[in-house]
């Protein structure tokens, strides 16, 4: 073997500031080979980005190495000069960001940006920077890169940004490359491309990859060798095929059954309960830090730190019972409901939204059609999925079905009703029929109120059981159902976690027990453990309360779980729908198909070969 | 990007007309309120009763409001904003010789807000987390404190006074020659070769714009470092670094760039408040611009004046802010039509 590209000894890094010192990387030890890529898996805060930041030795304030090597080459980061180190960065080591389009500096050109860089790295001589950067962008497939030099980012897709970053990162061949959740950011098809692009470019120069991602299914595809980390240490080290089709740690396991599947048998997801232990807690923990989540833990696992056991070869678990973790199986499917025809709570045809471009001296006013000749129904107790990509029209379907817009033409019906026209009393039909839950919850929940206030919100545009008293005593219950304790109704949205704003956030759109819900990309972004959560939730709230909900999402395996049926969207059309499992199975359309292509088989030993370059069904 | 800005241009201009008309009604009617006679006042003071109703319809005055602000306006749009009362002499004359003092001395006021807002904001922002932090905090906001009349009489007791460095009365000392050709006495003398003249008016402008610019530099140097904070927030400061640019460069080249928005549309309100705020600077300088001609104006109940120089503050603030609109046009790309 040669010598290793980095390599983590013993490597601690520490919270120091503030009143009280705290571990957040504890004992890390691995080797990254030269043209190898290592997947970094985990929930959010288990440490997958502190270790990017301790390469590039940028840690958030008051953290810093306290014990270990960390050497790129032989050389220790940790104790090298800033300076040396200053100048690995950008040549050497490279790093690719998960938000493309802020990685960019908005007020500078790509040109300026890209010019930037590479007088820093050093041109060939004789070399303009101008030929260098047009080269540079055909090796990641940029189009048309001459006129692109002059763009700014704002006018570029995430997709484009990322390829222009992703020609950064690889202009001075690095030997060492970070991708932080480079593809959180895109959209599936677009995600795929890119993942595919890292690893052709990484083929080309032979450059080491840290592949961090909270995927472990993408993971397991890209990468040669997987770490699953948990905490802050890692749970699991082993090869990405060996570790993803038999995993050894019950948290991998259980990761990989938190994710629904794409292809076979439907079957239910694995609910890890609770969050990750705050890293301020694991300083007291004497046991495994995974225990109190674990669904096979026994005493001896609440004892003492469990040593590394070895699985096979270059596989390695922190368990002290590692052939038990196959015992952990998923709970059996949710059968998908048939609908009867009649039952039909909403319902659309031909619902059409376009809107007229602004004039300019410069081009003709043209409409653009947003949302184009639309049916879709809606029954009673039904999860209807939309899917499709960014600028597809799914959410400005949604705002049609609330009523946020009015549609051009075409036809809306709700529960027998024709609310097309959206005047003053169908708005207030509306309101007591359909409610809506939003994407972002840190951004859909008034910082300034408490929970307890927001979650009973509906109330104040009804009028009705509005005293103080009837407030506090729904929002108890509707915490009770979402499964928050009864105290986090006097708290603020900022003293709970993400998963738990998404909950308020569904409670607040229960409270007046709407027959519909419209749910736009409402666990996207969150953890596989708390999507699960919300996932069953939803469907238990089903159960008890009846209500049927349209649900918008680019995750197609988190659709072909949840959803009875689906609608396919390609540019403001519906190209395809049907029941969900058919659909999935047998894609008609060409979009589907692509659609379905670009997320990563369950199956490792599965080739996956996203690019379906179906003429004209390309975006970006 | 110039084609975007002429269409901004253009733009601002055809809105600027309403606006203008509105101002103009506004300031006819209100000093038609004051209870101030115009024709007594512009009568020796022992003029007969039927003397000053001659006055009255000689000027005008007995016509509806309505008639008199038509009058008004149309001689307005000749150029004509009338004759002052106190002074026996035409408005547009009077402006004119005051208007380029004026300018010149908020200019240079403005230019040494800028230096001193741009480096205490830079310097604020290099000291935070350290202990000279709440140092610097206590200085910016004790500046802050300060109004624009007491810098004046600090800076004209310390280096008028005491020290005997710096003049202090006026545009030019005695003896020294004045050339008029655009009315901005520093281009003059430099267009006319007159150096010593030019030194000295830059002396003698020191004081005065050292007073205005330390006055509004503070609030210039909070907003500059609290951007500079919210954009090393942001991701793409991060990946400056991690492509291995030096601080200073990040500082500059990427942080400063979008720091810089914020602080620009700042200076644009501060330069149009300084055409007003000149005023009480110019009297404890004595120095020949607009704001003294106002006083003056204010105090004689010279009404054509009061409102030429009402107009022409108008006018000022308005191009004042077509120009920031322009440079924000120039340095935020997505202003700019795509």
């Amino acid at each position: 073997m040669s010598n290793p590209i980095l390599a983590a000894q013993g490597l601690s890094v520490e919270s120091l500031g503030g009143k009280e010192r705290f571990p957040v990387l504890t004992d890390l030890n691995f080797t990254l080979q030269p043209g190898k890529i290592l997947g970094l898996v985990g929930e959010s805060g288990a440490g997958k980005s502190m270790i990017g930041r301790t390469i590039s030795q940028y840690l958030p304030n008051g953290f810093a190495v306290t014990q270990g090597t960390l050497k790129f080459d032989g050389e220790d980061l940790v104790t090298m000069p800033a300076g040396r180190r200053r100048q690995l960065l950008g040549r050497e080591i490279a790093f690719i960001p998960q938000e493309p389009l802020s990685g960019l500096n908005p007020v500078l050109s790509v040109g300026q940006q890209m010019k930037e860089h590479l007088l820093r790295i050093g041109l060939a001589p004789g070399e303009h920077w101008r030929e260098r950067a047009l080269k540079e962008f055909d090796a990641v497939h940029l189009p048309h890169g001459a006129g692109l030099l002059d763009k700014y980012p704002h006018q570029l897709s995430g997709g484009m940004c990322q390829r222009i970053l992703i020609a950064m990162a690889f202009a001075s061949r690095p030997r060492l490359l970070i991708a932080d959740e480079p593809t959180t950011a895109l959209d599936v098809t677009i995600q795929a491309r890119i993942v595919k692009l890292i690893a052709e470019m990484q083929k080309r120069d032979g450059t080491a990859v840290i592949f961090i991602t909270h995927d472990l299914r993408l993971a397991s595809q890209i990468s040669d060798e997987i770490m699953v980390l948990y905490a802050g240490r890692p749970a699991e080290i082993g090869p990405a095929k060996a570790l993803f089709s038999a995993p050894a740690h019950p948290y991998t396991r259980c990761l990989q059954l938190a994710n629904p599947t794409i292809t076979g048998e439907r079957r239910g997801l694995f609910i890890l309960p609770e969050r990750m232990p705050g890293l301020r807690v694991l300083k007291d923990l004497k046991g495994c830090r995974f225990a109190s989540r674990c669904p096979n833990a026994v005493e001896a696992c609440t004892l003492a730190e469990p040593p590394f056991a070895s699985i096979g070869a270059n596989h390695i678990a922190a368990c002290i019972r590692p052939e038990a973790t196959p015992d952990i199986v998923p709970p059996p499917a949710v059968a998908a409901r048939e609908i009867e025809a009649g039952k039909m709570h909403l319902s659309g045809e031909k619902v059409t939204k376009a809107y007229t471009t602004n004039w300019s001296p410069f081009a003709k006013r043209g409409t653009f059609k947003a949302v184009s000749n639309v049916d879709f129904t809606l029954g009673e107790g039904e999860f209807v999925g939309i899917v499709g990509e960014s600028g597809s029209g799914k959410s400005s379907l949604a705002r049609l079905v609330v009523g946020l817009d009015t549609p051009t033409s075409g036809k809306i019906s709700l529960a027998g009703r024709d609310v097309t026209a959206n005047n003053a009393p169908d708005r207030a039909y509306r309101r007591d029929n359909i409610q809506m839950v939003f994407q972002d919850p840190q951004s859909a929940l008034n910082p300034r109120r408490r929970i307890g206030s927001i979650v009973t919100q509906a109330n104040e545009a009804t009028g009705l059981n509005n005293s103080t008293r009837e407030r506090m005593d729904r929002a108890a219950e509707l915490l009770k159902e979402i499964g928050l304790p009864p105290d986090a109704a006097s708290r603020f949205p900022s003293q709970l976690s993400g998963g738990q704003k998404q909950r308020v956030n569904i409670a607040r759109a229960l409270c007046t027990l709407p027959k519909i819900l419209v749910a736009d990309e409402i666990v996207s972004g969150l953890d596989v453990s708390v999507q699960a959560q919300l996932l069953d939730l939803l469907l238990k709230l089903r159960d008890e309360h009846g209500f049927s909900m349209l649900f918008i999402s680019h995750d197609l395996s988190v659709v072909r779980y949840l959803c009875d049926r689906v609608l396919v969207m390609y540019r403001g059309e519906v190209v395809e729908s049907g029941r969900t499992e058919t659909v999935f199975a047998a894609p008609q359309h060409p979009y589907t198909r692509s659609l379905l292509a670009a997320v990563p088989p369950d199956d490792v030993m599965t080739e996956w070969s996203p690019v379906l370059a179906e003429a004209g069904y390309q975006i970006d | 990007m110039f084609a975007t800005i002429a269409r901004l241009m253009v733009k601002r201009i055809f809105t600027a007309i309403p606006i203008l008309f509105v101002v103009s009604a506004l300031l006819f009617c209100i000093l038609r309120i004051l209870p101030v006679d115009p024709a007594a006042m512009s009568l020796p003071p022992n003029a007969t009763v039927q003397e000053v109703e001659a006055m009255r319809r000689e000027m005008g005055l007995d016509r509806p409001l309505y008639d008199q602000y038509s009058i008004w306006l149309g001689k307005l749009l000749h150029g004509d904003i009338g004759r002052s009362i106190h002074f026996r002499q035409d408005v547009t004359s009077l402006i004119g010789s005051t208007l380029p003092a004026t300018i010149e001395l908020a200019v240079i006021a403005m230019v040494v807000a800028t230096v001193f807002g741009l480096a205490g904001g830079l310097l604020l922002f290099y000291v935070r987390g350290t202990r000279a932090e709440a140092v610097m905090d206590f200085a910016s906001i004790l500046l802050l404190s300060l109004p624009e009349f007491l810098w004046s009489l600090f800076l004209l007791l310390i280096f008028g006074v005491f020290f005997e460095v710096l003049p202090f009365t006026g545009r030019l000392s005695p003896g020294f020659e004045r050339p008029v050709v655009t009315g901005f006495l520093l281009l003059d003398s430099l267009i006319t070769g007159k150096f010593s003249s030019f030194f000295n008016a830059l002396e003698h402008m020191i004081l005065p714009c050292l007073a205005l610019g330390i006055a509004l530099s503070p609030s210039l140097m909070r907003v500059l470092r609290s951007s500079l904070m919210d954009a090393y927030q942001d991701d793409y400061i991060h990946q400056a670094r991690l492509r291995g640019l030096s601080e200073a460069r990040i500082l500059i080249r990427h942080a400063l760039k979008n720091a810089i928005l914020p602080t620009l549309s700042l200076m644009g309100v501060q330069f149009g408040f300084l055409f007003g705020g000149t005023l009480l600077v110019e009297i404890i300088y004595s120095y020949p611009g607009m704001g003294n001609l106002m006083v003056d104006a204010i105090r004689n109940a010279d009404l054509p004046i009061i409102q030429g120089a009402g107009l022409t503050y108008c006018v000022a603030v308005l191009v004042i802010s077509i120009i920031v609109d322009s440079l924000y046009l120039i340095l935020n790309p997505k202003l700019r039509a795509r």
